[in-house]
């Protein structure tokens, strides 16, 4: 090659991994990315024929001026939150819990074996309930928990594979044995109404309330405070280091996964118990997703769950009336959290990586 | 014999939509990204299969390939995401199926294409070949989907393992610096599997609109695109063995109705349960011996990033 | 043998300088290429000899200077450039996809038309090739069966098979047995004979000597000289490879007790192509800093990761005074024993960056159940230890303990590390690379660190490829080379002795 005088100058674009970015400047990130979401998703909204103002309406007042339907979020806030929570634990030991589905339905079984059969004394049912809800959802995290601990078997696919499994146990009780006698329906008997949890006065809000802020408040403290969240976070940032300091990775895994079932099992429970008041074939549907999603937004912060769980929930709410006014299919709501997530997701790229252009 | 005979004739129409979406995932896969959203491609498939044919009429091959196409279009933006924007392969892939379900509603409803039968594509006869005792409704009694999927095996076959674009392909999922340094472009080759995989669960969305249900309504994929997944698994990412899955999920799934229609009283839950079990025992059963790694895409789920400094 | 002409070489890189931030990696590099020859590159690791051929090899872009081909300039942008040109490098990790056969490796690099027809041309030219250089591979067989040499050969062929007439081949009998060195060597000379040029970059002397027709050496990212074997003597060599610097006067510990740890005939197997330790027999005492002198790569990372139970012994016993054979132990119950680890790569495993600094000091002693109780941690208690500490230490960079563990510069992050490491007042320390990429000032204090860790009767192991660090720290050094230890010497030693038997 021959070059007169100068050499030729010729870009190249380069991608490299870029120092960690202070609190402030993610968090713009991620409001702007959540904004930019919010944008689209009102541009569709718009473009299907709804009203600018009344979305406004429909979305934020509607829901805080009126009693019956700020309850009504707080209610579907709850299996949000607790799957949410589901989620978290399991992903911050970097093991993806997508069998939730599969354990809600578990949990609901063993709590509906317990209401059923009228297990234990009238004032124990309900907390015997939980505790089988609780079990039930271990139980069917257990096995993809050690194949993938013991055998490195990937967890996405076995959990996913427990799911499909548990949907057609599930079918074949409410199909089977588990048929409501009194109606045919494939759905478990109703509930005793001392098997229900009961409401707490004010409007439809039920106890299971209360459990979802407990629960987030004891995986707070696990989180912040304890000495098993401080192991999951130096295994979450750093594996390799646990493992060289001598933390008992395949433990700690365990646990995490153990108490992800347990909360999965739980939320099944609330459902059944509290809003539904008995087994029905499709409880669970769409929660397994959305405490993924709730808690990747979230990104495993107790506190965050909270937080986006109430928005989903608007979401929902705020979806059901876009429903009956509008004949916006409920499919909207789930798209508009799709995109924001999409959105925030993709957000990620510009907190990772730094583009440049090199001169050569 | 009969019940034999209406059994096994079924089976390819079960099986198609099986086997046309474990090929597109395979494709995608050895290429090494993870595609957790094969619900929603096929969902996507399924809808546009099915708004073809009621808002353009008749026209059940192109509705099929309409079909592919679309489910195309939404693997771009899945490419966009995983590939440039090296987004987690996870979150990406459930973005997808959320993204897909909600879109496909909400069109289908704007567009009046919800529950409205249609004749769609029926079966093929081929005369006296057909009316072969037995094996005749079986071999030469399916609709054309069948049998073209039966060539795009072979194709595909011929595609991956005989072409230069193949052996890249292969090599990108295994060891995308190597193919980096050999001066391939990971990322054009990416993209190409991302699209043909996604074109190839679209279509299988569109078969199961246009051949087998002839109608469309909300969810009718049915949970089969994590069916796909869970067989991309079991096939190993090889195609003779996801034909082999496709088959026996044919099967099951053409069994239940035949046994229903015949009064048998099996517990028709557990049967359906079967090929994830099976599924499962096989994931469990091949990494106690010890060869967990070796058919898994070694690059598969990693984004690649070319660093300047090694 | 190719006299040194004024006709136009090859190749010539002219003061060629590249810098990585603030890490000059080399400096105004001139370097020269006849036809025909074979050129060794010698030098330690860190010398920038690799950094300097993936300069010519297009992988990095060079800050300053100029490059030329047969006397005329070339802007080399990028790999696919370099491959142009006729440059192809055989990389000390090969770019090979393992379960393709060697025949599909190189048709993934070598155009050969259409698959199907020109496959079968492709292999032909293969075998013819294999033949024209002396070697002999099954070319059909999955390349992660073959063994390591088998494996670069395969790397060779894409190279040649590609076009190159430049060859630079980085450190190739690293993880070559000698029968397997010599093979490569016979190739080696085919290869300059039949009109090809080699770059031979290598920290191994005697091949250098023994088959190379010109030696440069590297040090400190410059070029020291260029040679003909005949021109010196190996030991004149040596001197040129580690420099004839006179270091201050070695820190030896004035109070060395019994014997603390002993590893016995330690042995591993590798599974990727890295080095496996063949035999590591040594004896430290307390109160002493052993230190391992050797070229890197030789199984310092296998040594170091074997003692803190990150990986498994084939066979062999670690004694340690106290507790017997700790082999089995996993790393909790060696760390309970008093082992304590500084890494060589510590981004990878003894830092966890998105963590606080508190949180990255008080993890070891957390798990000694320092802070408080399982439900709560005693944050007031790791905060105030971790101030100390930090205090003592003189970590800088802090505005609050409560930032980000990556917002440390390299010294001040390795001052944590070691400040961690240290708080469980270990009786047994490994330190693998310790002062790697630290500035004056933090080598000097993680330096004293571990003299003072040694005064108060630790026992240490230092790993280092810096032969200035380990003649200045070590009571006791041993040679690595080869996964063995293949000399040992008590300090005060000659430089030069050490040399010999790392570069042998």
């Amino acid at each position: 090659m021959n070059y007169s005088g100068n050499i030729l100058t010729k870009k190249r674009l380069n991608l490299e991994v870029r120092e960690p970015l202070g609190l402030l400047a993610k968090t713009i990130i991620l409001l702007v990315s959540v904004l930019f979401g919010l944008s689209i998703s009102i541009f569709i909204l718009i473009l299907s024929g709804v009203n600018a103002s009344d979305l406004w309406n429909e979305f934020i007042i509607y829901i805080f001026t009126s009693q019956k339907n700020l309850s009504a979020v707080l209610v579907q806030a709850v299996p949000l939150i607790i799957v949410g929570l589901s989620a978290a634990v399991a992903f911050r030991a970097k093991f993806w819990n997508i069998g939730i589905e599969g354990q809600m339905i578990f949990g609901a079984i063993a709590a509906t074996f317990i209401a059923t059969n009228d297990v234990g004394p009238e004032s124990m049912r309900l907390t015997l309930m939980f505790l089988a809800a609780a079990a039930g959802g271990i139980g069917w995290i257990i096995l993809p928990a050690i194949i993938k601990i013991r055998l490195d078997v990937n967890e996405i696919i076995s959990t996913l594979l427990m799911n499909y499994i548990a949907f057609n146990f599930l079918l074949h009780l409410l199909y089977g044995s588990w048929r409501d006698p009194l109606t045919g329906f494939p759905n478990s008997q109703q509930y005793d109404t001392f098997e229900n949890l009961p409401l707490i006065g004010w409007q439809s809000l039920n106890f299971s309330i209360v459990i979802a802020l407990f629960l987030s408040a004891v995986i707070f403290w696990l989180f912040v405070f304890s000495r098993f969240g401080y192991m999951l976070r130096v295994l979450h940032s750093n594996a390799n280091m646990a493992q060289s300091l001598g933390i008992r990775v395949g433990i700690l895994i365990f646990l995490a996964t153990i108490i992800s079932g347990a909360l999965a099992g739980i939320c099944g429970f609330a459902v059944s118990a509290g809003i539904e008041s008995r087994m029905t074939q499709s409880f669970f549907v769409g929660y397994g997703f959305s405490g993924i999603l709730i808690a990747f937004l979230a990104r495993e912060n107790p506190i965050g769950i909270l937080i986006v769980s109430l928005l989903f929930s608007i979401l929902v709410i705020g979806g059901q009336s876009l429903q009956v006014f509008y004949q916006i299919p409920f499919a909207m709501v789930q798209l508009i959290q799709a995109i924001i997530v999409m959105c925030v997701a993709g957000s990620e790229f510009f907190i990772r990586y730094r583009i440049s252009i090199l001169k050569r | 014999m009969d019940f034999l005979v209406f059994w096994l004739s079924n089976v390819p129409s079960f099986a198609a939509p099986f086997a046309l979406g474990v090929l597109g995932m395979i494709i995608c896969e050895r290429s090494g990204v993870l595609n957790l959203g094969a619900e929603g491609f096929v969902l996507v498939g399924a809808m546009s299969g099915a708004g073809v044919l009621i808002s353009l009429g008749d026209y059940p091959l192109s509705a099929i390939i309409i079909a592919g196409a679309s489910a195309s279009v939404l693997g771009l933006l899945f490419g966009f995401l995983v590939v440039l924007l090296r987004v987690n392969q996870v979150i990406a892939g459930l973005i997808m199926v959320f993204l897909a379900q909600g879109l496909t509603s909400l069109i289908s409803r704007n567009m009046g294409w919800v529950n409205k039968p249609f004749s769609g594509l029926g079966r093929l006869d081929f005369g006296f070949l057909t009316d072969i005792p037995f094996l005749g409704p079986v071999i030469f009694g399916q609709d054309i989907i069948v049998y073209i999927t039966i060539l795009l095996y072979i194709f595909s076959f011929y595609f991956i393992y005989r072409t230069n674009i193949g052996l890249q392909l292969r090599a990108v999922g295994e060891n995308p610096d190597a193919v980096d340094a050999a001066g391939g472009n990971v990322i054009l080759l990416r993209f190409m599997a991302i699209l043909i995989g996604a074109f190839f669960l679209g279509v299988a969305g569109g078969y199961l609109t246009v051949v087998v249900a002839k109608i469309w309504v909300d969810g009718i994929s049915g949970g089969r695109g994590w069916i796909i997944i869970a067989l991309v698994i079991f096939a190993r990412w090889q195609l003779w063995r996801s034909i082999v899955g496709a088959v026996l999920f044919g099967c099951i799934e053409a069994l239940i109705p035949r046994l229903a229609a015949v009064g048998v009283q099996l517990p028709q839950y557990f049967i359906l349960m079967l090929p994830y079990l099976v599924t499962l025992f096989v994931m469990i059963w091949s990494n106690l011996k010890g060869n967990n790694k070796q058919d898994t895409p070694l690059a598969l789920g990693r984004p690649y990033l070319r660093e300047e400094r090694h | 043998m190719p006299k040194i002409t004024h006709q136009s070489h090859l190749i010539e890189m002219e003061k060629i300088t590249k810098s990585f931030g603030d890490f000059l990696a080399i400096d105004q590099v001139s370097f020269n290429l006849t036809h025909g020859e074979i050129h060794a590159l010698l030098g330690e690791n860190g010398a920038g000899k690799s950094s300097l051929m993936n300069v010519l090899a297009g992988i990095y872009a060079q800050d300053e200077g100029q490059i030329k081909l047969n006397g005329n300039t070339v802007d080399i942008t990028g790999p696919a450039m370099a491959k142009s040109l006729g440059i192809g490098m055989v990389h000390q990790h090969y770019k090979l996809v393992s379960n393709f056969s060697a025949l599909d490796n190189i048709a993934l690099t070598v155009p050969h038309g259409a698959y199907q027809s020109g496959i079968r041309d492709l292999r032909k030219i293969i075998i013819s090739k294999m033949s024209e250089i002396g070697f002999d591979l099954d070319i059909d067989k999955q390349v992660g069966k073959l063994s390591v040499a088998e494996q670069q050969r395969v790397e060779i062929l894409k190279v040649l098979l590609g076009g190159a007439k430049i060859i630079v081949l980085d450190e190739p009998t690293a993880v070559l047995t000698d029968e397997e060195s010599k093979g490569f060597f016979k190739t080696i000379k085919l290869l300059a004979e039949s009109g090809a040029a080699v770059i031979l970059v290598t920290h191994k002397l005697k091949e250098a000597m023994n088959y190379a027709d010109r030696i440069t050496v590297m040090r400190g990212g410059q070029i020291i000289d260029t040679i003909t074997p005949e021109d010196l003597s190996e030991e004149q060599l040596i001197s040129l490879i580690v420099g004839e610097i006179i270091i201050d006067e070695p820190n030896l510990s004035k109070d060395i007790g019994d014997r603390k740890i002993s590893l016995q005939n330690l042995q591993t197997t590798s599974h990727d192509g890295s080095i496996a330790l063949k035999n590591i027999s040594l004896n430290i005492r307390r109160g002493e800093i052993y230190g391992i002198a050797g070229v890197g790569g030789n199984g310092q990372a296998e040594l170091a990761s074997a003692l803190m139970g990150l990986s498994k012994l084939e066979t062999g016993a670690i004694l340690l005074n106290g507790h017997g054979d700790i082999s089995s132990m996993r790393p909790d119950q060696r760390r309970n024993c008093g082992l304590v680890y500084i890494p060589a790569d510590r981004q990878k495993y003894a830092l966890a960056g998105q963590l606080s600094l508190t949180e990255n000091y008080a993890i070891s002693g957390l798990l000694r159940h320092e802070f408080g109780s399982w439900f709560k941690v005693n944050s007031f208690k790791a905060f105030e230890k971790a101030s100390k500490a930090f205090k003592e230490y003189d970590i800088m960079g802090v505005r609050n303990l409560n930032q980000k563990a990556a917002s440390l510069s390299g010294g001040n992050a390795q001052k944590l590390v070691i400040s961690r490491e240290f708080s469980s007042n270990p009786s047994f320390i490994i330190a693998h690379s310790p002062s790697r990429g630290l500035d004056l000032r933090a080598t000097a204090a993680v330096r004293a660190k571990l003299c003072m860790a040694r005064d108060n009767g630790a026992a240490v192991l230092l790993i280092s490829e810096d032969l200035d660090e380990i003649l200045l720290l070590s009571d006791t050094i041993g040679v690595i080379n080869g996964g063995s230890i293949v000399a040992e010497f008590e300090a005060p030693t000659a430089r030069h002795d050490i040399g010999k038997a790392m570069v042998n």
